[in-house]
């Protein structure tokens, strides 16, 4: 079940009728916002155009629409490093904002010259991401504890532990919730001159081509996928399961971490309390509807970037609220993961991965 | 010494009481799916979208017991959704459980918006919370103090706390309760049995949405009248947690819920003593979390023995017992 919804056979007979099935899914999900849209009194017709200029109006808006992808994007990748290794790392959210508390750390309490004080901030925002998962990841691996459930409650134990350094040991005096500015050094470089869209956008792009091709060509990572999809596979073919979900785990959270750093040095330039609302899931749903795919993920991250900064001028020009999309996005993936048109088997107990 | 005293009071006893009762309806109906086979992350989402249209429905009737049914209502009809995905569709439970989460969280908040025209949280406006009720008698025999332990809470404190025994009882004394069991446990031995393994599923997740449905309820109309914006705030995945180290068993359930319901009740204790409510905030959670590593390990061999046992007694109780007449059961 879990290899199906992962790895779609493309390339083989089964493409028309998967990618058949992808559109009747996004049909109904889209006919069910519209539905849910009319009964809170708005136009399914006008959210729609609304969120369409909001998204792509002009360059402006293109660019902002980008600088959310790009968040979504690292955190997709994240996720996808994960589900590849027959994992879910529901705790992106949480390593997210650590990793994103470490890198405005290292940008404000140190005064380093210009590329070496990103890169240590970067550098300390993966590490703080990889350490967040580490426990989860070792109990899972080690336990069988389920990572699913871990890595949620530790969310909320990472949003809790930034708000208090933040509020209790690093504000900024005068302030509301959040820490000093950082330095310019460690300012992420901006690609344009009319928006905050920094190079934040161009590290997610090359790290979801690096981890596609690393899954491609590379034995490491066919090891990887044969540990998600066939761990006994795997076992039989001499891999530790044990050790490359670990790994997994530890990169996964790494990646989160790095996504965290990209959008304190690049976008917000401190760190403050709840400054990334959702991009974890965003990025894990993301890499969902991509079937785990690296370089899927960048169209699907894209499609809810686009989301997100349409809804932006949603709540200016309609009464609906921008938590909209957060319906939509979700409807989606319901009807995807229903697979309408897959032939089930005849057996109805089936094997399940989620049995503890 | 006197801060002690001051933390660990009556007072404390009764607050727990309160703080573990949403996690215990939760739990006790997360135990159904999870004793049915399923890993329902999707509590959470129940339980919100229950709070949400509990308060809405307490306005629309005036009354907070139609509050709570349509509070009900809605997480039925999560549950329903759920159901038909991961049981008919056999969709991934995780994939759909995190959807629906974040579907109740959206759905409220765009209705918040939409039926309120506010952000945040509803508080007011006519929702009338549930009744608390005082048991006679109670005050003269054990007097003010101790009386409060067992009286003055709403009725759903008194549900879900009778519920634990009548769990127990479900699931060893009847025909649902035992299929829901053999299901989970052994599901090649349910149908071996000729039970529909997809019906008991569906009945354990309606069941499920029952008590995450209630849970929601006296979260909005219990205590606080009011909903917030994500007021669930993990209670939800805490019964996950729960439920994973308690493999659904009403009795460890209940003992989980009670840890939970200190935790909680002891940090908002806290909070009251000056310490940073920020980190206070994050005891439960990191409650949840050292219980779920500790426990994990124990877990799995007990499952092999006790998945024997039960397709044993399913074997032998039935043919003879009154329960057994219209039970569709191999033939010796």
């Amino acid at each position: 079940m879990t290899n199906r919804l992962l790895f779609p056979r493309l390339f083989s007979k089964g493409l028309a009728r998967t990618l058949a099935g992808q559109a009747l899914a996004f049909a109904i999900a889209l006919a069910l916002g519209a539905i849910i849209i009319l009964m809170i009194d708005e136009s399914p017709v006008a959210v729609f155009m609304t969120l369409m200029r909001g998204a792509f109006g002009d360059a402006e808006k293109i660019a902002s629409t980008l600088l959310q992808t790009t968040p979504i994007l690292i955190c997709g990748i994240a996720a996808c490093i994960a589900l590849r290794g027959g994992m879910f790392n529901v705790g992106i959210e949480g390593q997210l904002f650590l990793g994103g508390f470490a890198a405005a750390w290292v940008g404000f309490a140190f005064a380093l010259p210009p590329v070496l004080h990103v890169l240590a901030a970067m550098t300390l925002a993966v590490v703080a991401g990889a350490l967040w998962i580490a426990i989860p990841a070792f109990f899972r691996v080690r336990f069988g504890t389920n990572e699913v459930v871990s890595t949620i409650l530790a969310n909320y134990i990472a949003t809790l532990l930034t708000s208090y350094l933040t509020i209790f040991l690093f504000k900024r005096p005068g302030g509301w919730s959040e820490t000093p500015p950082i330095l310019t050094s460690a300012y992420l470089p901006e690609l344009f001159s009319f928006s905050r869209l920094n190079i934040g956008l161009l590290i997610g792009l090359a790290l979801a081509v690096g981890v596609a091709a690393f899954f491609r060509w590379t034995s490491a990572g066919y090891a990887v996928t044969m540990v998600g999809s066939a761990p006994k596979f795997a076992e039989y073919g001499g891999v530790s399961v044990r050790r490359v979900g670990f790994g997994v785990l530890l990169v996964s959270g790494a990646v989160g971490g790095l996504a965290g750093g990209v959008e304190t040095l690049g976008v917000h330039h401190r760190f403050m309390e709840g400054f990334a609302p959702g991009f974890g899931f965003d990025g894990l749903i993301a890499a969902l509807l991509a079937n785990g795919s690296p370089i899927g993920t960048i169209f699907t991250a894209l499609f809810f970037g686009a989301l997100r900064a349409g809804s932006l001028l949603l709540e200016v020009d309609t009464t609906a609220s921008r938590e909209i999309i957060t319906v939509i996005q979700a409807l989606i993936i319901l009807a995807v993961s229903a697979d309408l048109m897959m032939r089930r088997r005849g057996d109805r107990t089936g094997e399940r991965r989620w049995k503890f | 010494m006197e801060i002690l005293s001051n933390l660990f009071n009556v007072a404390l006893l009764v607050a727990m009481i309160r703080t573990t009762t949403p996690i215990l309806l939760v739990a006790l109906g997360g135990s159904f799916t999870t004793k049915a086979g399923i890993f329902n992350i999707g509590l959470e989402g129940q339980m919100l979208i229950a709070a949400f249209f509990a308060v809405v429905g307490s306005i629309w009737t005036g009354s907070s017991v139609g509050g709570m049914v349509i509070g009900v209502a809605a997480a039925l009809v999560f549950a329903l959704i759920y159901a038909v995905l991961v049981v008919s569709f056999r969709a991934n439970e995780v994939v759909v459980g995190l959807a629906l989460n974040i579907l109740a969280g959206g759905m409220t908040v765009s209705l918040l918006k939409a039926i309120f025209g506010t952000r945040g949280s509803v508080v007011g406006r006519g929702i009338v919370g549930l009744p608390k009720v005082q048991i006679p008698g109670a005050r003269d025999l054990l007097g003010p103090s101790t009386a409060q332990l067992i009286s003055g809470y709403t009725p759903l404190v008194y549900v879900a706390f009778f519920a634990v025994p009548l769990l127990i009882l479900f699931y060893n004394r009847t025909r649902l309760g035992l299929y829901i069991r053999v299901v989970g446990e052994k599901p090649e031995a349910a149908e071996a049995l000729g039970i529909s393994i997809v019906r008991i599923r569906y009945a354990a997740s309606l069941l499920c949405g029952l008590f995450a449905g209630l849970a929601g309820a006296h979260m909005s109309l219990g205590y606080i009248t009011m909903f917030t914006e994500n007021m669930s705030s993990g209670r939800g995945f805490m019964a996950v947690a729960i439920l994973i180290f308690s493999g659904g068993d009403p009795l460890k359930v209940l003992a989980g819920c009670l840890l939970f319901g200190f935790a909680d009740a002891f940090s908002l204790r806290l909070q009251t003593f000056g310490f940073p409510s920020y980190l206070v905030l994050a005891v439960p959670y990191a409650v949840a979390l050292v219980a779920l590593f500790a426990l994990s390990w124990r877990a799995r061999p007990k499952r092999i023995r006790e998945t024997v046992e039960t397709i044993r007694r399913a074997l032998s109780v039935y043919p003879s017992g009154e329960a057994g007449r219209d039970a569709p059961l191999p033939r010796y």
